[in-house]
């Protein structure tokens, strides 16, 4: 896949109803709002719900015209929003199989949207860990995990951080080496593989330290980001600072801790109504925790080199 | 950062080397938090095995650690091996008396607080610029910057003195509106930012509440 001008955000997080639409849809909103021309594009095949976030209930157009290739090009579905400089490509279904992107659709897709030239691309995945889902989330290395302060959320998250580690080694090594490396893995540790994919990355180490090496830089590529959502008065404030530290102590894993955002019983009412939260509750603590998270990733973006689509 | 399994005691606690032992015993709790059962950044992570080795460790580096004999033989063995310096590791000082003028908090050669006072509030009144600038009707959050920098008073200072964060501070002075804190906070803030600057609270907040559209 060819580098395109625009950097890519993959949105996603292991359950569902963690607020990946609504962070989406108002990170979007942000950055429309800073003059970026951003693309907010709904992956949640099956379950999609940004159209709805940021107001627009019935999309004209969306990637189920893409996909059953009643539209050539993805431009063609792209729906103006009602913000300035914030479009997006709706996941609103109209054949109830679509669902389940074949492998080829799927490449399509991931190499459309590797061609569009936006300043900033938001993909809200969906919940689980499907290999659609992940695959999404590797479109770019600098992928941002949501979830709440609740250990079936914490859980959830984890075991999607696995899911894409262990789909990465996958990727890098070449199917031969990789079910040689899987046998050879579980023959020295046999009750452990299923959930260390790090054990992994230790016993190629062992067995070819130069494949071991650039397996290493790959995952070292990564460039991942934690937003703790709906955080009560009662939670702690540490928890996504204390996650992100477990992953980069056990896994090896890039990933830092944009911020916490405050569970605010409005945004209920801001979907209801159908609209931008940001836009009706400007001045509440979760609208200035969007901000401030917002503020960390183009601080990030502007110290960072531009990050290549995956291929 | 080193993987777990090649961390050292003082990796492990994340301390430096000549840490004090209140830091390692901090160090010990909050790293004992993370891993226990109940942790709820950590639930699911481990295994029940995984987990108990972990703590194992934990308390393994604690314990080596918070006894000074066996601190310094095990400082030794990295020291041996290369993966300490000697000059990094912890020497007690605490025999010794601390001086009494160390107790003073001062950053700079500051003059007494009531005499910064004083001048202060003639330094206000004196510069033309600070007139000119108080004399408007409307202020701007660069306005103040400039007057601070007149008075020579850092930002730091007022964050300290005010307790006030100094980010809020700086968005204060920079008037984006996206970065200020709700109305009624900015108020109060303004005023604290006033009163450390010997400035006129009142015609300060209407002024800048003006310029920004909230008054």
């Amino acid at each position: 896949m060819e580098s395109s001008a625009s950097r890519i955000w993959p949105i996603g997080g292991g359950k569902g109803g963690t607020g990946k639409s609504f962070f989406t849809g108002n990170l979007g909103y942000l950055l429309a709002k800073q003059g970026y021309r951003t693309l907010l594009i709904d992956v949640d095949l099956g379950a999609a719900n940004l159209h709805t976030i940021v107001g627009i209930p019935h999309p004209p157009k969306s990637l189920s015209d893409y996909v059953n290739k009643r539209v050539a090009s993805l431009e063609e579905i792209i729906v103006n929003t009602p913000l300035a400089n914030l479009d997006l490509i709706s996941g609103a279904m109209n054949n109830l199989d679509v669902a389940n992107l074949a492998h080829e659709q799927k490449m399509r897709l991931l190499r459309g949207v590797g061609r569009l030239s936006y300043d900033y691309i938001l993909l809200d995945l969906g919940a689980g860990t499907s290999f659609n889902t992940i695959d999404f989330f590797m479109i770019s290395n600098t992928g941002i995990f949501i979830t709440t302060p609740e250990p079936t959320s914490i859980e959830n998250i984890y075991r999607l951080i696995r899911s894409v580690y262990f789909r990465k080694i996958h990727q890098v090594l070449k199917t031969y080496d990789f079910k040689h490396l899987a046998e050879e893995a579980e023959r020295r540790n046999p009750r452990a593989i299923v959930n260390n994919p790090d054990l992994l990355l230790q016993v190629m180490q062992e067995l070819d330290p130069e494949k071991g090496a650039k397996l290493q830089e790959s995952l070292g590529s990564f460039h991942f980001r934690l937003a703790l959502n709906q955080l009560r008065k009662q939670d702690s404030h540490q928890i996504g600072t204390l996650i992100c530290k477990i992953i980069e102590k056990h896994l090896a894993l890039r990933m830092q801790h944009i911020g916490n955002v405050y569970f605010d019983d409005r945004v209920h009412n801001a979907i209801c109504k159908r609209m931008p939260f940001l836009e009706l509750y400007p001045y509440t603590q979760t609208a200035l925790d969007l901000r401030e998270c917002c503020r960390i990733l183009l601080a990030r973006e502007a110290a960072a080199p531009l990050q290549r689509a995956e291929s | 950062m080193k993987p777990f399994r090649e961390q050292n005691y003082y990796d492990i606690l994340e301390i430096s080397p000549d840490a004090l032992p209140l830091e390692i015993r901090r160090a010990y709790k909050k790293a004992f938090a993370l891993y226990q059962d109940d942790s709820i950044a950590s639930y699911s992570f481990f295994s029940e095995e995984e987990r108990q080795e972990i703590l194992a460790r934990i308390e393994q580096a604690y314990l080596t650690l918070i006894n000074p004999e066996s601190r310094s033989a095990y400082d030794s063995t990295l020291i041996a091996s290369g993966l300490l310096e000697e000059e990094r590791t912890f020497r007690d000082n605490s025999r010794e008396p601390i001086t009494i003028y160390d107790l003073q908090k001062t950053r700079r050669d500051s003059p007494s607080p009531a005499r910064r006072t004083d001048e202060l509030k003639a330094l206000a009144a004196r510069d033309p610029l600070i007139r000119d600038l108080l004399a408007r009707e409307t202020l701007g959050g660069d306005d103040l910057e400039r007057i601070r920098t007149v008075l020579q008073v850092p930002l730091e200072e007022i964050a300290d003195k005010t307790n006030i964060r100094i980010e809020t501070l700086r968005a204060i002075e920079t008037g984006s509106l996206d970065l200020l804190p709700p109305l009624v906070y900015l108020k109060g803030f303004l005023r604290s930012y006033c009163r450390c600057l010997e400035l006129d609270e009142q015609l300060v907040l209407e002024a800048y509440l003006k310029r920004i559209g909230l008054h």
